[in-house]
């Protein structure tokens, strides 16, 4: 029993930087802007969390939001690439992820930011829920997790209610109609993927700032690019990547739990599992829903006014 | 009996063979005064293994009375270490020492290319005239880092956080528990292995369970403080690696294995120096005798003055070289004779251990 109240008291650990990187990832591609340097920006969002905190002598607030300034800054230069040299995204992306890990990496040393511990945020406790059997312990975490839902309803509410959202939806599906509607195309490009990149910072600043409390070069590990596969997953739908992240985040931190408690697997298997079920999911999801409608219509299409398509 | 004499024929055999290989082949000589330099995996103040070999860098200078150069970062590709490298021996550097697995292959190339060159590499696999791999005993001073946890357990349940299932991470979950038992017979260590050298996510998950299932003492053989600054955060304690890891949680860490490769380099160095250099066949595989690894331990006063003396004692034993510690007898923990009493393992075993002893909790 005590197996399962930890297991659940870790799952936010690991879900919600997969979450957030996931929902930023979506607000840019719903603008028609593939974006695959999520891994990038994590690391440059996680490096400068870390960073403000120690400078600031430990204001984990500002620090959350310095990180979420800094991935938008450099997410400009992808910008740049991708609206204004109208470089191809796939290879924009992946020169981002690469740039971003070497100057994480760099400016990390040069400020010897490496394994020094920040305080972080304490956590809540959410009487009376706290004190529910076995899911107790979800109820308390440090405060971003329980932003995070909030977080997605508000992106879900401006993409699928507002104005905004709907101008942001109409420049990734058709940025020819839309410009002819008056919508400035680049624009909302250039600020959905600076948005997006925020988002993708926090996800980042979560890992070092609240969860290992420490910066270490390259500690993302992957999971940026694991949120690049949750969002084609999730079919670009908030929701089912906040299910997917949530999903993720159970497998992760159920495999120390195993091992701690003496249940005996095979090694190797445990290591497999969680990229087993992102195959399975994705092989699940492609034969369960055929249509490929719900992915933006202009993504990975760089906008030229009056161009013919 | 048999065992043991076929051993001593063996070893004889093989002092004869190096005696007439080295009467045809005078070794490896310089042929210029000695211009040092280093290859840095990561970033020189990384916190733990790099940050180990920069500390040993710093007190090589003073010993041997020269400038070492070194280059930060050179990932475990050829395409970068091939470059960096000839730049160095054309600036005239003549003794290159790398620091990772993943430049064996290609410092034994250029090894082959540059003859007049002497290389070295820390935890590689490639040896040859002018080339010398060395790697330390972990499991020693990991050993008296059991001793350590077990004298700080009040409960005799350890954790350990490791990084891949193979050999060299094997043999110190081993003699972490050996150690610890020879302190409280009945401790156990559950092992976490998170299949990943540096990832702290990770790291922090394994420690925050362990210590959820009731460890109250951490080991560690992973590269990042991690499961030590959990420990701290949890009020429980913990054995750092790499470096005296009580920097980074001072009220948790009570021993540390830590590396010390100047006790190794500034030898070996001098060996070389003098020419007529010798490589190991197999690379040099260091015991705390030869200065690969020794620990920072017990500046607090988590462990008894009793218990300390022990572990002080033992630390004596290994540093002269005196204490064996995978002699026999010792069996596997479903009752497999491993070695018998008066053997003891050789390094091919060492390095293919799979096997844990009693005690240790592991998946399969």
């Amino acid at each position: 029993m005590s197996l399962i109240a930890s297991w659940i008291g870790n799952i936010p650990d690991f879900a919600v930087p997969f979450a957030l990187a996931a929902l930023g990832l979506i607000i840019i591609e719903r603008s028609g802007v593939l974006a695959l340097g999520a891994e990038g920006l994590m690391l440059v969002g996680a490096m400068s969390g870390i960073g403000a905190s120690l400078m600031t002598d430990g204001s984990t607030v500002a620090a959350l939001i310095m990180a979420m300034i800094a991935a938008a800054v450099v997410s400009q230069l992808f910008a740049l690439m991708v609206l204004i040299m109208r470089i191809n995204q796939v290879i924009a992306g992946l020169a981002l992820v690469f740039f971003c890990q070497g100057l994480t990496g760099l400016c990390g040393t040069l400020m010897n930011w490496t394994s020094r511990p920040v305080s972080g945020l304490s956590d809540l406790s959410l009487w009376p829920l706290s004190e529910l059997p076995v899911l107790g312990k979800l109820f308390i975490q440090d405060p971003v997790v329980y932003l995070t839902p909030i977080i997605f309803l508000l992106v879900v509410l401006v993409l699928n209610r507002t104005v905004l959202g709907l101008r942001l939806r109409a420049v990734g599906e058709n940025p020819q109609a839309a410009d002819a509607a008056g919508i400035p195309v680049l624009a909302y490009r250039c600020a959905a993927i600076a948005a997006g990149s925020a988002l993708i910072g926090l996800a980042g600043a979560y890992i070092s700032v609240l969860s290992t409390k420490m910066w270490l070069a390259d500690m993302v590990g992957g999971r940026g690019w694991i949120a690049v596969a949750l969002v084609i997953f999730a079919r670009w739908s908030p929701w089912k990547a906040l299910a997917g992240a949530v999903l993720f985040g159970c497998i992760e931190a159920l495999i120390p739990q195993m091992a701690a408690s003496g249940i005996r697997l095979p090694q190797y298997f445990v290591f497999m599992t969680p990229y087993a079920v992102t195959l399975g999911v994705m092989i699940w999801v492609a034969v369960a829903s055929r249509d490929n409608s719900s992915q933006p219509g202009a993504l990975g299409e760089p906008f030229i006014r009056e161009e013919r398509r | 009996m048999k065992k043991l004499l076929t051993g001593t024929l063996c070893a004889l055999a093989a002092c004869a063979m190096t005696t007439s290989v080295s009467a045809e082949d005078a070794g490896f000589t310089l042929k210029g005064p000695a211009k040092i330099a280093m290859l840095y995996i990561s970033p020189r103040n990384d916190g733990g293994w790099t940050q180990a070999f920069d500390e040993a860098r710093q007190r090589l200078e003073d010993d041997i009375d020269q400038k070492i150069q070194y280059v930060e970062s050179v990932p475990e590709t050829a395409s970068a270490i091939k470059p960096t490298v000839e730049r160095l021996i054309q600036r005239g550097s003549n003794i290159i020492i790398g620091t990772a697995f993943g430049y064996s292959d290609t410092f034994k190339e250029l090894a082959d290319k540059y003859p007049d060159v002497a290389f070295l590499n820390g935890s590689g696999t490639t040896n040859s005239d002018n080339l010398e791999s060395f790697y330390g005993r972990t499991y020693e001073s990991q050993y008296l880092c059991g001793m350590a946890a077990g004298a700080a357990s009040p409960t005799g349940k350890l954790g350990f956080v490791a990084a891949n299932p193979f050999g060299q991470v094997n043999w110190t979950v081993n003699a972490f528990a050996m150690g610890a038992q020879q302190i409280n017979p009945d401790a156990t260590v559950t092992v976490i292995y998170t299949g990943a050298w540096n990832d702290p996510v990770k790291e922090r998950a394994a420690a925050t369970a362990l210590i959820d299932q009731g460890a109250d003492v951490i080991g560690q053989h992973v590269d990042s403080p991690t499961p030590q600054i959990v420990a701290q955060e949890r009020g429980v304690y913990g054995t750092g690696h790499h470096r005296d890891m009580s920097e980074f949680a001072p009220k948790a860490t009570v021993c540390s294995s830590v590396w010390v490769w100047d006790r190794f380099l500034a030898p070996e160095l001098k060996k070389i120096m003098a020419g007529g250099w010798q490589p190991a066949e197999h690379g040099a595989l260091l015991s705390m005798e030869e200065g690969g690894t020794d620990v920072s331990c017990c500046g607090s006063d988590i462990i008894s003055k009793e218990d300390e003396a022990k572990i002080m004692a033992a630390r004596d034993e290994l540093l002269k070289g005196d204490k064996l510690i995978y002699a026999g007898p010792i069996s596997d923990r479903d009752g497999n004779i491993k070695a018998a009493k008066g053997e003891s393992l050789s390094d091919g075993e060492l390095w293919s251990m799979d096997w844990f002893v009693k005690g240790v909790v592991t998946q399969q």
